[in-house]
């Protein structure tokens, strides 16, 4: 396996980075090994890339399962295993239950799309990883990997479509 | 033939074959006072003072409702003794978010002291507003400390309280007659304002018994209820007076 | 180095020949500056504490201190200290948790709602009122716990498992407050939150010190890749979503309180649409009372402008032509009806002893309506903020009225009373307000106030359009 090369480019413009990356696709590089940072969230499809399948509305169904039972137990089960009676009402009716299982609902739906989130982002992540300053500022930068003999290739399209600092990429504390 | 104003009879699976029930005579009450001081006798109900009174928050579990009719010199008064009235559909008891208040196999609407936490949503869903609350700890200035009752506890500030039907003379006589296999008498057991009535404007006994006095006395014409329209189904039982008295 | 202009969102510029209007020039989503002047404008009035924000923050913490004492005092004493009796058993401290979590809906509806529905509008302001959101619901969650007789046994709510084997009962009105409440805050602080990282890492790349520290962590390794944006899309998404019925039950749920019980004039099956609409309405104006003050206060005159509180205005009028709307519904039945307890009661409110405060209710309540009407006052802030605390003056003392207001009657004429409340209760209270807007104060301080990544996403979506002799803008549907 030859050895892989990292080359980081910031561009101004999307359309720029757009072609860019069709270049890059076309001289062989996986879409896997091209990551595009910015600080404003650009349309999925605007670059030309594959959109990842997430897992995160399943991970909120099942929080949301999970709080409906919840609720559900504390409302219905719970007044059984003490039992009070309550005049003028029987120990457990559908009103009061529906209230405590539809909060429940929404808190384990809420919690479980926040963790959800995050786990599927891989946060908190404090390592060192590949990143630029300029991107909140504004700057798209597109981070190749690539087997080393495509480098000059990968330089060429860079900075014909307007990349600028492209360099060897230095892992940052974020 | 008229139909008996009582509390219904049956309202939960584990009904016991008891209910407790009161019947107020207001055609002999005299408004002297008797029961509401027995009560804080029996129950150590705290005497708020005179400043705290007139704040509104005097402390008696019954008390005597006074309301002045008529112009001078045709004025009447009109007193009725109000306490709990132990509704078979208690507004109080579904609102108490830590159970402090439920309904017993007997009928009674039961205050649990030390589970109350002071939230005071009973005492605002009282229609009677027969709830009273120990606005700061219960004070009893000497002589009086040596009078506690000591069947009843003792409550600190922050709780709800109210009347309970005496239920510490209720289980003592349920047990006495248990341990001696003899049946509750009709009249045996008297909470402490019924026992100290002078004129017997108070009377209890259980209400599922068709002999006992309070039964029978509930088919009377004169029988009403308190705020009868609200569905509370009180256990607390009027009989009409005549011309001194509602 | 190429000549080519700071990236501005990469939007095509409108032909030479024709020039935008003044109002479509002061759109902010349509203003050039570059990406790295609107993160330093932003950034810059978080550095910006001179002495009168260090004296304000002084004479915030002393009330809340004060109120801190009060609260141990009345703790020590007993409810005694407080101004509540027998009848009215709940008072001002009640009227004041009702008040905050109403405020607290305004936040929802402008970050929640308002991101559905895809109003640009939002854009600036939704951080600060999701804040506001968060910061009144942690006020009003103190309110349970001060009012309680006994406050340290305040846990036996919570619904865990002990040796007893005693539950809650969950049939209990406050059993449904406490797990809404606590919902609704873990919810708009997790809101608050998500939305907020991308902006962390866009301070932690432009700070350092503790600050580069703690937006490191708060920024969670954030780098902004099409992946993270593509899930915290997808997460914002769902929040605003699943948040909307929470805020809904959440002050219905604080309504049916009172409406569950029998006492006269609570027991009205419109409470719950009445509370949620008044809630709407003083949240809204207090976001706008805000707004102007931070505008002002944090110099962020081009973030926040005339359209932004045109729009608000708008909204805070219709809410409050709403809740006139269920204030009226509810009032006519009560009144109609003439049940001799509501008769008695309304009596009371209108020319009785709490006339003062219904006058004054009405009046804060329906006169804003009318003047809120009008551009010119919409976008002129000093009224604004008038109209907006009076606004909220009218919505404090309607809530106010209606715990301790319909508890001083009931069918028992022997058991009438009056409230006067002490100043346990209003040391209490100030506490709250105080700490309210310190928490803010603080908040705006610590955080980029303003959300950077949602007003550069807002730039992307729009761009001029020519339609005939027009420059119009134009909404790009990105999302």
């Amino acid at each position: 396996m030859s050895e892989a090369g990292r080359l980081l480019a910031v561009f101004r413009e999307s359309t720029a980075t757009a072609d860019a990356i069709d270049a890059l696709h076309e001289t062989g590089v996986q879409d896997d090994q091209i990551v595009v940072m910015t600080g404003v969230p650009y349309p999925e499809r605007a670059f030309g890339r594959h959109v990842e399948w997430l897992r995160l509305p399943h991970i909120v169904l099942a929080g949301a399962a999970g709080g409906l039972i919840f609720g559900l137990f504390l409302a219905v089960i719970t007044p059984h295993l003490y039992r009070l009676d309550i005049g003028g009402h029987p120990t457990v009716s559908f009103a009061p239950a529906a209230i405590i299982t539809f909060v429940f609902t929404m808190m384990a739906t809420i919690i479980s799309t926040f963790l959800g989130v995050l786990w599927e982002m891989n946060f908190p992540e404090f390592g060192t990883k590949f990143y630029h300053r300029l991107v909140t500022d504004g700057y798209l930068a597109v981070l190749v990997e690539f087997e080393a003999p495509l480098e000059n290739r990968v330089r060429l399209i860079l900075e014909t479509h307007g990349g600028e600092h492209i360099e060897r990429p230095e892992r940052q504390t974020l | 033939m008229e139909k008996a104003v009582k509390p219904s009879a049956k309202t939960q699976k584990n009904a016991s074959e008891r209910r407790w029930g009161m019947v107020i005579d207001l055609d002999r009450c005299t408004g002297c006072q008797a029961c509401v001081v027995a009560c804080h006798a029996e129950n150590n109900v705290p005497v708020v003072g005179e400043r705290e009174a007139a704040s509104g928050r005097t402390m008696h579990w019954i008390r005597i409702e006074r309301y002045w009719e008529g112009e001078y010199p045709n004025v009447k008064a009109r007193f009725m003794p109000v306490l709990c009235q132990q509704c078979t559909q208690a507004p109080c008891e579904p609102v108490c978010p830590v159970f402090a208040t439920y309904h017993t196999a007997e009928g009674l609407n039961a205050q649990i002291y030390n589970r109350c936490i002071g939230t005071r949503f009973c005492g605002s869903a009282c229609p009677y507003k027969v709830r009273v609350f120990n606005w700061f700890r219960p004070e009893f200035p000497e002589p009086l400390g040596e009078q506690l009752n000591p069947d009843v506890s003792e409550r600190s500030r922050g709780i709800i309280e109210k009347c309970s039907f005496c239920i510490q003379r209720l289980r003592r006589a349920e047990l006495d007659a248990s341990a001696s296999g003899n049946p509750l008498a009709d009249g045996a057991v008297q909470p402490a304002c019924v026992q100290s009535c002078p004129s017997s404007a108070l009377i209890f006994g259980d209400m599922n018994d068709p002999e006992s006095h309070v039964s029978r006395l509930a088919l009377s014409h004169r029988a009403f209820r308190l705020l009868d329209f609200l569905g509370t189904d009180p256990a607390v039982i009027y009989l009409k007076g005549g011309e001194t008295n509602v | 180095m190429s000549d080519q202009p700071e990236p501005s969102g990469g939007k095509p510029t409108p032909p030479e020949s024709l020039e935008p209007s003044e109002q479509v020039r002061g759109r902010l989503l349509l203003d050039q500056r570059t990406d790295r002047e609107i993160d330093e404008a932003v950034l810059r009035p978080m550095f910006e504490t001179g002495p009168r924000f260090w004296i304000l923050v002084g004479i915030l913490g002393a009330i809340v201190a004060w109120g801190i004492y009060a609260w141990i005092y009345q703790i020590y004493w007993g409810m005694g200290v407080a101004g509540i009796n027998r009848p009215v058993y709940w008072g001002l401290y009640i009227a004041t948790f009702v008040f905050w979590v109403g405020i607290s809906h305004a936040g929802t509806m402008i970050s929640a709602v308002l991101r559905l529905l895809k109003a640009d509008w939002r854009r600036p302001i939704t951080r600060g009122a999701e804040a506001m959101t968060s910061f009144a619901l942690m006020m009003a969650g103190l309110y349970p716990l001060i009012h309680l007789g006994r406050v340290w046994k305040f846990y036996w709510m919570i619904p865990y498992p002990n040796n007893r084997f005693m539950w809650p009962n969950f049939q209990s009105p406050l059993m449904w407050d406490m797990v809404a409440i606590f919902t609704y805050l873990i919810g708009s602080t997790l809101y608050l939150y998500l939305a907020l990282i991308p902006d962390m890492a866009m301070a932690r790349d432009h700070t350092d010190g503790w600050r580069y520290k703690l937006y490191r962590g708060m920024a969670l390794g954030w780098r902004g890749t099409q992946g993270e944006w593509h899930k915290l899309h997808r997460a914002l998404s769902i929040f605003s979503v699943v948040i909307i019925p929470v805020f809904l039950s959440v002050h219905s749920i604080v309504s049916w309180d009172f409406a569950v019980t029998i006492q006269p004039r609570w027991h009205s099956t419109i409470f719950a649409p009445y509370f949620v609409i008044g809630a709407v309405y003083s949240g809204l104006a207090a976001l706008a009372a805000i707004l102007v003050i931070v505008r002002r206060t944090m110099r962020l005159q081009e973030f926040l402008r005339s359209e932004h509180f045109d729009a608000l205005g708008k909204l805070v009028m219709v809410a409050g032509m709403g809740w006139i709307y269920f204030w009226f519904s509810g009032f006519i039945v009560e009144w109609y009806g003439n049940d001799p307890v509501i008769r008695e009661l309304i009596h009371e409110e209108i020319s009785g002893g709490l006339a003062p405060f219904f006058w004054l209710q009405m009046t804060a309540n329906v006169l804003p309506v009318l003047f809120l009407a009008f551009r010119r006052i919409r976008t002129n802030p000093a009224f604004l903020l008038a109209l907006a605390l009076l606004i909220n003056v009218g919505m404090y003392t309607e809530r106010a009225l209606i715990v301790f207001g319909n508890l001083e009657r009931n069918y028992l004429p022997f058991n009438w009373g009056t409230y006067r409340p002490t100043w346990v209760e209003v040391s209490v209270i100030a506490m709250t307000f105080a700490g309210f807007i310190l928490l803010y104060t603080l908040f705006s301080r610590i955080v980029p106030y303003v959300p950077v990544w949602e007003i550069k996403e807002g730039r992307l979506r729009y761009s001029l359009r020519r339609i005939g002799r027009l420059l119009v803008p134009t909404a790009a549907e990105i999302e």
